[in-house]
């Protein structure tokens, strides 16, 4: 018996030795810099979400990141007090107790009245945007693309000067996912707007995989909805991707560094699954 | 030239109340009154939510996730409350009905299979769906596509349309219940 703890206990330690050790996280290029992290599709409360937080938290480290943006599908099932603990208050306590504010988009598998779930910061709202220094990040719900939110969403884009423009929403406008695929009603409605008001960077989740995009139109589009869920193999050849990666569960960690967006993506590992870095759009509108 | 005057002035008046007269037995565009009814009848709809709301507490941003599912349950019950009898046609009023199935229909012609199956695939096969029913809460929300939404009436922010199966549902989104459904509006998808 006393055997068989030593083993369970030597078999944990070295489980946590080849997680820290195969972490790639890269440090920040610049003090000065807005950092973020994001993650899609987490909401499941399963031990993929928690070895993905973990990561989180502990590239934390190396990586000060000052928030975190969330792509949809925050909370998966049921929305009863002891799931949003189970699915997002536990798994993101760490971070939570840093007072790393988490900034929510509303995924299909979400109650919208997850807007007035004060630690998502969405202020009530299905569709928000919020301002770090030179960065405007606009939060859409693409659930429901009504035409108030593109009134607003036309607005909010038309009155921003900030430097960097950035959207975040759950469904991929471009997508090599089999399950899912390209959202191209939401791409006609939206893709206008963000080209005529300089969005540089857009982020989706919805497909459970990490994809980077080959830039559209001038714009660099990730698809990050692998923080907790997996579909293993669903990448298909659509010549659309310049990097994707869908054996493992994923998150990434970004830094705006003047014109310059650097990004690296992690595995459930931590292993640095891709990076690279977005010079930032400047058309009529942007500093 | 008073009695000119004079008969200017029948002459006048026999025009306009012959005019008011033709206006009172004008034919109605049938598309367009459909359209009144319809917004006539969401907003019947929306005076029963706002009294439901003034008889549950305020919500605000909460850190208590309990706060938010109590009160939604709460809205929801205090709205089936008020409408006892709800049954389908009562809000997609009748007379509007053709011309919604139209739109769906017509937009869900030009997509193809593949684009209508991922429409309704997040979804359990037969899900059952009744007016005045909360919607299921474990269950995700189809994506309503944006393209069929610019084609339909607005609706205020307390609604949404939404499809399920092969129904489309009007949606109390604050209090998660089904307000309306016309059924089998959506086609077949062909195998």
């Amino acid at each position: 018996m006393r055997f068989r703890s030593f083993h369970i206990a030597a078999l944990v330690i070295a489980i946590t030795v080849v997680s820290y050790a195969a972490s790639d996280v890269r440090p920040p290029a610049s003090k000065d810099s807005v950092r973020f992290a994001v993650i899609g599709d987490s909401g499941t409360g399963d031990r993929a979400e928690y070895e993905v937080a973990r990561q989180l938290s502990d590239s934390a480290q190396v990586f000060p990141f000052e928030f975190v943006i969330m792509l949809g599908d925050n909370i998966y099932g049921s929305e009863r007090p002891q799931d949003f603990q189970k699915k997002f208050e536990l798994p993101y306590k760490t971070l939570l107790d840093l007072n790393i504010p988490f900034y929510a988009a509303l995924g299909n598998h979400d109650d919208p009245n997850q807007r007035y779930y004060k630690p998502f910061n969405m202020g009530g709202q299905r569709f928000y945007s919020f301002q770090r220094t030179d960065t405007r990040f606009f939060v859409l719900d693409s659930n429901y693309m009504d035409k108030d939110q593109q009134a607003w969403l036309e607005k909010e884009l038309s009155n921003s000067t900030s430097k960097w423009k950035i959207a975040y929403f759950h469904h991929p406008l471009y997508s090599s996912g089999a399950t899912h695929g390209s959202e191209v009603d939401l791409r006609t409605i939206v893709e206008p707007l963000f080209i005529k008001y300089g969005v540089s960077v857009v982020f989706a989740g919805h497909e459970h995989f990490y994809e980077r995009i080959k830039p559209q139109k001038g714009i660099a589009y990730f698809t990050s909805g692998g923080a907790a869920k997996l579909r293993d193999g669903d990448l298909q050849n659509t010549g659309l991707t310049a990097k994707g990666f869908d054996t493992e569960q994923s998150f990434m960690l970004v830094e705006l560094d003047g014109d310059v967006m650097h990004f690296q993506t992690l595995s459930r590992r931590g292993a640095r699954v891709d990076a690279g870095d977005v010079h930032r759009v400047i058309r009529e509108g942007t500093q | 030239m008073r009695i000119l005057c004079a008969a200017c002035l029948v002459t006048l008046s026999a025009v306009l109340i012959s005019a008011d007269h033709r206006q009172g037995q004008q034919p109605v565009n049938p598309a367009g009154a459909a359209a009144l009814e319809f917004h006539n009848r969401v907003q019947a709809y929306l005076a029963i939510h706002h009294a439901a709301e003034g008889k549950v507490p305020n919500l605000g941003n909460t850190s208590d996730p309990a706060k938010i599912s109590e009160r939604e349950a709460a809205l929801g019950l205090a709205i089936q409350a008020l409408r006892p009898g709800a049954k389908a046609g009562d809000v997609f009023a009748p007379e509007e009905q053709p011309y919604l199935i139209k739109i769906v229909r017509d937009d869900f012609a030009k997509r193809s299979a593949k684009a209508r199956k991922a429409l309704i695939q997040e979804l359990p096969k037969n899900l059952k769906v009744d007016v005045n029913m909360v919607y299921p809460t474990s269950l995700p929300l189809e994506t309503f596509p944006g393209r069929l939404l610019r084609l339909l009436p607005d609706l205020p922010p307390e609604l949404e349309y939404r499809i399920v199966g092969h129904h489309l549902l009007l949606r109390d989104v604050k209090a998660n219940l089904i307000v309306d459904i016309i059924r089998d509006v959506v086609p077949t998808i062909p195998s």
